[in-house]
């Protein structure tokens, strides 16, 4: 196992140059020249010139990236154009909101999916409540289901507080109240597309011997269910969630900016909006390299679950 | 059956929408662009949604975003399938070092957060329609031209492409006789689900207002400004973000009742 594990560490190290220098070149490509967008279009040539030399944006591309690597290694990610406020203290204290968010909604998804697709209710009588929740999950996109959360629960039914965000700090009810909305948003989706991929799973596994098996030998249905069809059902799911841990940095940034969350993904937005280059950069940096690693936590959380692959 | 019922359901939404892009000159009571000075309207029988903060026809401008709506949806899924189409078949058919190639950088691609490629490449090229698919088309061609190249892999060892090719078949035949008519079904719901894709990510990009600019009439940014009033008119912004749900949804519950 241990091989498999340091072989993906291996792949992963190349996957994550190869996709930040995609990111800085087509992000510089594109730009056209920061200090022009910083500047404005009127800017003369020579203040241009000096913008340049003072960031370095003079240099040949590969250069700049490698500096760019340098000093992010050294914890150095520049200062915000806009603010003047180093890049780092500007993103710190935003991770942990988004962290927060996207783990409890990821975990919520994954029990909810597993749990209501094996109990044997959500597989017989209220088989077409769930099918019809994936679908919903699915399709309607975070800003919408947000919004109307916010209406049914906190306009309407004035259960829990409007939008905004409260910190740790305000209490811990109040802060989980301010939660339920935005994970309830963020996980939907994902909650539908494990179901999907579960359920589809789980009627493969529900065919096989064993299960019938453990049937004949009068278990009943849900410890049948959990014991024994859940364990051989759920490897897809464990893929999937780092499959889609590019799709929920998206959804992070809808559901942060639904619900005015003082997350990365809202940072995001306003960087792009005010053409900030070194935070649109740092946050596009941050992305890539978490959606790698997930994906490779994934693989390695795989082959835990998985016996057959810890052989070869 | 059930899957008949997913697709009859998802192509009555299809319909609904379609209609409505092609007749909404015709059904909507109001010029979608023309403000008045009754604004902020709660809805009522002259204004059946409301009116927004220009003092807009919220139902009129609900139905020309249809059109929006659409173009932006056949438009990046159309720039995808041609982008992924071609690069899957040849990854599929000849395999060897393009196959290689076309895996890795297919892998690499989709591992990127295709919301947030959108965003900073639409607001770097600056947001217009065609931009927006374009964009769209280019985050989406990676995940097309992977089921693709899947696709072809089932069928290329078959028994029929091996007597086409013993009967001296050129490659360029082959796949356009013997391999694409197998894999079209598939190729043709995915066209489907890539519509939903474009649609759901262009309405998000808009609602975070880096989108279509305004005064186009368009689902995400409609939802955008009335969410600032849904106390005042819920409609305002939950009826435009219902249309971008249900449209999403049509496309879906088609493309995905092909297996």
């Amino acid at each position: 196992m241990l091989t498999v594990i340091v072989r993906r560490l291996l792949l992963a190290i190349p996957t994550m140059i190869a996709l930040t220098a995609l990111l800085f070149f087509s992000l510089t490509a594109l730009l056209g020249s920061p200090a022009a967008m910083m500047l404005g279009q009127d800017a003369s040539p020579e203040a241009v010139a000096a913008i340049n030399a003072r960031y370095g944006f003079d240099k040949p591309l590969p250069a700049q990236y490698l500096d760019w690597m340098v000093s992010a290694m050294q914890g150095e990610f520049g200062r915000s154009h806009t603010t003047q406020q180093s890049v780092a203290s500007a993103i710190l204290p935003c991770i942990p909101v988004t962290l927060e968010l996207a783990l409890l909604a990821i975990v919520l998804a994954s029990f909810g999916a597993v749990i209501s697709n094996t109990l044997p209710i959500g597989r017989g009588a209220g088989a077409p409540a769930v099918v019809t929740l994936n679908l919903i999950g699915i399709t309607v996109p975070n800003f919408m289901l947000g919004i109307s959360l916010i209406f049914v629960f906190s306009v309407w039914l004035g259960w829990l507080p409007t939008t905004g965000w409260a910190p740790w700090s305000e209490g811990i009810a109040t802060h989980i109240a301010h939660m339920i909305l935005p994970v309830l948003t963020l996980s939907a989706y994902y909650f539908g597309v494990f179901s999907i991929v579960y359920r589809a799973e789980y009627k493969d596994v529900e065919k096989r011997l064993f299960i019938q098996a453990a049937r004949a030998k009068g278990l009943s249905r849900s410890r049948v269910a959990f014991r024994h069809a859940m364990p051989n059902a759920i490897l897809p799911v464990i893929t999937y969630m780092g499959l889609t841990m590019g799709q929920l940095t998206g959804g992070a940034v809808v559901t942060e900016s639904v619900f005015s969350m003082p997350g990365t993904g809202r940072l995001l937005v306003s960087s792009i909006a005010s053409h900030d280059f070194p935070v649109m950069l740092a946050i596009g940096m941050m992305i890539v390299i978490g959606v790698v690693l997930m994906n490779l936590l994934a693989d390695i959380a795989y082959t835990f679950v998985n016996p057959q692959i810890r052989i070869d | 059956m059930a899957m008949n019922r997913r697709r009859l359901a998802g192509l009555l939404l299809i319909a609904l929408v379609i209609v409505c892009a092609i007749v909404a000159d015709a059904i909507a009571p109001y010029d979608p662009m023309r403000s008045s000075v009754d604004i902020l309207a709660t809805p009522s029988a002259a204004h059946l949604f409301g009116t927004d903060e220009l003092g807009r026809d919220v139902l009129s401008r609900l139905i020309h975003g249809a059109r929006v709506s659409l173009v932006i949806g056949f438009g990046a899924a159309l720039v995808g399938m041609l982008v992924g189409v071609p690069v899957g078949l040849m990854a599929g058919y000849f395999r060897g070092g393009v196959d290689v190639a076309a895996v890795m950088l297919i892998d690499l691609l989709v591992a990127l957060p295709g919301l947030v490629l959108a965003l900073v490449i639409t607001v770097m090229i600056g947001p217009s329609l065609n931009h927006l698919a374009f964009v769209l088309g280019f985050v989406m061609w990676p995940g097309v031209a992977r089921l693709t190249r899947g696709q072809v892999l089932a069928v290329r060892e078959a028994t029929f492409i091996e007597a086409a090719r013993a009967a001296g078949g050129t490659s360029a035949w082959i796949i356009a006789r013997h391999v694409w008519p197998n894999i079209m079904r598939v190729i043709a719901a995915q066209f489907a689900v890539s519509v939903s894709f474009a649609i759901f990510t262009s309405s998000s990009l808009s609602f975070l207002g880096l989108g279509i600019p305004p005064p186009t009439p368009d689902w995400g940014g409609m939802v955008r400004t009335g969410y600032d009033f849904l106390v005042l008119n819920p409609l305002m912004s939950l009826g435009p973000g219902a249309a971008v749900a249900l449209t999403v949804m049509g496309f879906y519950l088609v493309g995905s009742s092909v297996e």
